[in-house]
């Protein structure tokens, strides 16, 4: 695959950013999204998991089955702040 | 463009209002998704990307990922595919992260210690279930026939999950709906309910399940709680994305996108289409888009054969439309959406092979490269899980009555392993008789052994043929993988 | 190539879904060109005469009874996977007839002469329109019976209207 290929969309990482990271010794899901932020974006790695944990495979070997996926949290989807705070707009 | 005419569908459009774009006026119908609004109107680029700078449009249409996100009134980062249209509205290209305008300070609200807060009260329920496609309303008549009552919770404004983009005929027997369009079971899946102890909660998110059963909801703009006595997850699957060269342009879409674009909106997602995925999905949208008058230059798959039905591939070929297996797509062209996609074929090994490649004219591809179950909610509040490829992908793990590791919590439909509509529904069948068992409601014992043991038969019937061959298999292993998780904890 | 490679029948494939000879020659049959182990059945309860048949598991083919079969038509509209048509190749003009379902829009007029298409959407002659049903009883699937030449009628599985351009 072409270096310049987006694999994550949210924010904008590319194939060869994230081979790089690979090889630099970052193989899990976790330790790629706290260095190149894979995963943080708005669709929280829906995305891109699965094509990401595919290269890891394709870099360092191992199966998809027995990766660590990332964490779910809530909230599902992006919410405004200030509705988690209990703001009202019939107030 | 907007379809005026449909074999199938009538279009109930709103009532036509004038909104803004970068300046411009246009028109649309209210309540229709912004970015309907605009691929209607010829818009495909919605937003820049946040670093490179990429062109970007529409891409999930469920509020799933982050293509379209646009400003809205002023208001950055909004999903514009799953926000309604509004009279008046001033949307605009979306560059980088967006800002939020802050508050004058005429404007700003009473103190913190003045501000009502709306989320003391937690409202409670024997079940819920979050989903009302298939699985859902199914879950919500068995476990309503046992007496339980049950509020079904659903992001969509309209009930019916995927089942609303369906023009197909189902297969399967009587009891599977069979023969009826996808389209018009909803309404009798919904119909089941009217006499039963059954809510429908629609226009609601569920922001978050935690281990005691709440349900944090998004709902009209406010953040509710729900306590359940047990939880029926139906929430379904998201579609696999595939990585090429410009994947990201405006153009490529999801398949489930095409189908909300042009069954549920009635706008058409461009003149001709490349079909990415021979599956049942693949060969079914390439039909849905011949149906729409849209041209298919062809259906391809990577695999060495057609995953769908025949039934659906004879459709399209006497239409004319070629299906080339081995075949993959290397890069897609344009300035700022698609013009070209370029193809090859793949060797066994499903490397391209040098020198196949040819490039079709094309404006728009749709990807139809398989789906995930959606299990996150389960995994929030701790639910073990399983990487199951037969199933899909990442799914938690469950037992025969569709019962979680967690106790009261259960999983049904393509949530709990990708497959079709039909065993959908008698998933959620099990799973509304075992919540209720769960729930120690007072129901008729035999009644339910008698409607378990019915619809087993029917999921084995389902799954017997070779194209239930996958699902079997998955359910067989994920048993054993449950059995080992009950012994390991005793 | 196979069907699983090409989305086309084989030859040896459309033989076993051929009525014999005699039968097709006696006047309008159905023809089911259903392969595969899909559990489906609803063409079994379409036919008011019984002549469809499912052994067993629902996930089986389905089998003609041709003696009973008289071409009505009825299963035609109820198969989910539109793989039903009903040919007559029993008329002494050396015109055949092929019922073929048709969702698409606009529908063609009665008379008019459109472009016969085979399994892969080769033209393979003219075709006169001779009846288009569009009952509510169709569920918006409507028959369209179509003329052509009767040796055609087992190429024969769809059509374009003229001025619908490639």
């Amino acid at each position: 695959m072409k270096d310049d290929v987006i694999i994550c969309r949210c924010e904008d990482i590319t194939y060869g950013e994230i081979v790089e990271a690979i090889d630099s010794g970052l193989t899990t899901l976790d330790e790629l999204k706290r260095v190149l932020r894979t995963g943080m974006g708005p669709c929280q790695g829906r995305t891109c998991s699965r094509l990401i944990a595919r290269i890891i495979t394709e870099r360092v070997g191992g199966e998809v089955a027995d990766m660590r996926f990332l964490l779910d949290r809530p909230p599902t989807m992006p919410v405004e702040i200030g509705i988690l705070a209990g703001k009202n707009d019939e107030d | 463009m907007r379809l005026t005419r449909h074999p199938i569908l009538e279009f109930d459009r709103g009532r036509e209002i004038e909104f803004e774009f970068d300046g411009r006026k246009l028109l649309g119908f209210e309540g229709e998704s912004i970015a309907a609004a605009l691929h209607a109107n010829g818009v495909r680029v919605l937003r820049e990307s946040i670093k490179k700078k990429r062109p970007r449009g529409f891409f999930c249409a469920i509020g799933r990922c982050s293509s379209c996100l646009m400003t809205v009134d002023g208001i950055p980062n909004i999903m514009t595919c799953v926000t309604p249209l509004k009279k008046g509205m001033r949307v605009e290209t979306q560059r980088g992260k967006g800002s939020v305008p802050l508050a004058e300070p005429s404007s700003a609200g009473p103190p913190p210690s003045e501000t009502k807060r709306g989320t003391d009260e937690v409202a409670t329920i024997p079940l819920a279930i979050v989903g009302a496609g298939p699985a859902g309303l199914s879950a919500a008549a068995y476990a309503g026939r046992m007496g339980v009552e049950t509020v079904v919770i659903d992001e969509n404004d309209v009930p019916g999950g995927q089942l609303i983009k369906q023009t197909h005929m189902f297969f399967g027997s009587r009891e599977h709906y069979a023969q009826i369009r996808g389209i018009d079971i909803g309404d009798k899946l919904i119909a089941n309910l009217s006499d039963l102890p059954a809510k429908l909660m629609l226009g609601t998110t569920v922001l978050g399940l935690y281990p005691d059963r709440t349900l944090s909801l998004l709902t009209a703009g406010r953040h509710v709680r729900l306590r359940a006595g047990a939880v029926i997850l139906a929430t379904g699957a998201s579609e696999n994305m595939l990585a090429f060269e410009n994947c990201d342009l405006p153009g490529v879409y999801g398949a489930g996108a095409v189908q909300t674009l042009m069954n549920v909106y009635g706008v058409v997602p461009g003149k001709r289409v490349l079909m990415v995925g021979a599956g049942n999905i693949g060969l079914i949208v390439a039909y849905q888009l011949l149906q729409a008058g849209v041209d298919v230059a062809a259906v391809i798959d990577a695999a060495p054969e057609v995953g769908g039905y025949h039934v659906h591939a004879a459709k399209i070929r006497r239409a004319g439309v070629p299906i080339l297996i081995s075949h993959t797509v290397l890069r897609v062209t344009g300035p700022d959406r698609v013009e070209s996609a370029e193809i090859c074929r793949v060797d066994d090994h499903w490397q391209p092979v040098p020198g196949s490649e040819t490039t079709l004219s094309v404006d728009t591809v749709c990807l139809a490269v398989g789906l995930t179950p959606n299990c996150e909610l389960a995994f929030q509040m701790g639910c073990r899980q399983t990487y199951m490829p037969e199933l899909g992908g990442l799914v938690a793990v469950h037992g025969s009555h569709l019962e979680t590791s967690i106790p009261g919590v259960f999983i049904a439909g393509d949530a709990s392993g990708v497959e079709e509509a039909s065993t959908a529904m008698i998933e959620g069948r099990l799973a509304g008789l075992a919540a209720a068992e769960w729930l120690g409601t007072e129901f008729d014992a035999d009644e339910l052994t008698r409607l378990r043991a019915e619809a087993a038969g029917s999921l084995e019937t389902l799954r017997a043929g070779p194209f239930g061959a996958k699902a079997r298999e998955g359910k067989k292993k994920m048993l054993s993988s449950m059995n080992e998780d009950k012994a390991d904890s005793k | 190539m196979n069907h699983r490679q090409n989305g086309i029948l084989r030859d040896e494939e459309l033989k076993r879904l051929l009525p014999p000879a005699a039968r097709l020659a006696a006047g309008p049959v159905v023809v089911i060109e259903c392969v595969e182990n899909i559990p489906c059945n609803p063409c079994v309860q379409a036919c008011p005469k019984g002549a469809i048949i499912i052994e067993g598991d629902i996930n089986n083919t389905p089998t003609v009874d041709y003696d009973k079969c008289n071409g009505c038509g009825l299963c035609i509209s109820a198969c989910p996977g539109l793989a039903i048509f009903v040919v007559d190749a029993g008329r002494t003009d050396a015109v055949g007839i092929v019922v073929l379902p048709y969702e698409y829009l606009p529908l063609p007029e009665k008379g008019e002469i459109v472009s016969a298409l085979d399994r892969e959407g080769n033209t393979v002659c003219d075709a006169r329109v001779v009846r288009v049903a569009d009952a509510k009883a169709l569920d918006r699937t409507p028959l369209v019976s179509i003329e052509i030449p009767q040796d055609k009628v087992m190429i024969v599985r769809h059509f374009k209207r003229k001025d619908e351009q490639d």
